[in-house]
């Protein structure tokens, strides 16, 4: 069985933006990070996928196996791109949180 | 999320986010005082996913937010599916999640620069959980 897909919605080059502030972790790493620290500590494997959002797929909402993470980084460079996803997911059951 | 509610459930279908220009409602504005590094207190709704998941009532989150959802639209995070999951100290909504969903939840602030190893953040446990169905 393949492992969970959880596509992660983000421009790079805003959503790392935060890593040339202060010193801390860009919001991109720090969402990758957190989706790694709660599969460790739940001891389950989910496939993380960074989605720039000019490159949206149909890989993104694949049911059944998908959850999506939206955002951090607005604006993002495909807006209705990522609307259409959050779309999809609210009305097909597909795990959702958006930061 | 709340643009995509309120264009498709909440019957304002120019809704908008301020970040792109003047055109349509705005929904989600340039908030008076930028929240942008600040950390915010927040109270869960009794009942509510995100207060099962915290476990708490009461937390303290990281934001860099300068936009949130506009102060006369406070009333579309709750509604057409949806409930408030959190406000902060001022009363401002900070989440909002749907209550027909097996994990839909929309925060105004930032989760993941609260989480560490061995400290994951409920809202990403929550996430996972879902996906693999172990909830």
């Amino acid at each position: 069985m393949h492992a969970p897909v959880i596509s992660v919605l983000i421009d790079v080059d805003s959503a790392w933006r935060g890593q040339r502030r202060g010193g801390g972790r860009g919001y991109g790493a720090a969402t990758i990070a957190a989706l790694d620290h709660a599969s460790q500590s739940l001891g389950v494997q989910a496939h993380v996928r960074v989605v720039p959002t000019d490159t949206i797929d149909r890989d993104v909402i694949a049911d059944p196996g998908a959850a999506v993470v939206v955002g951090p980084g607005s604006p993002y460079r495909n807006p209705e791109g990522v609307l259409e996803v959050i779309r999809v997911a609210r009305e097909n059951g597909i795990p959702l949180v958006g930061t | 999320m709340l643009v995509e509610h309120a264009r498709n459930l909440a019957g304002i279908p120019d809704a908008a986010h301020a970040e792109y220009g003047a055109g349509g409602t705005a929904v989600i504005s340039l908030l008076a005082c930028s929240l942008q590094g600040q950390t915010i207190n927040l109270d869960l709704t009794p009942g509510s996913r995100l207060a099962e998941l915290s476990g708490t009532l009461r937390t303290v989150e990281h934001t860099t937010c300068s936009y949130g959802l506009a102060s006369d639209m406070q009333e579309l995070a709750s509604g057409h599916g949806l409930r408030v999951g959190a406000v902060d100290d001022t009363g401002e909504v900070r989440a909002t999640e749907r209550v027909d969903h097996p994990f839909y939840l929309a925060t105004l602030y930032q989760p993941q620069l609260r989480s560490a190893p061995g400290r994951p953040h409920p809202v990403f446990v929550g996430l996972l959980n879902a996906l693999t169905g172990t909830e």
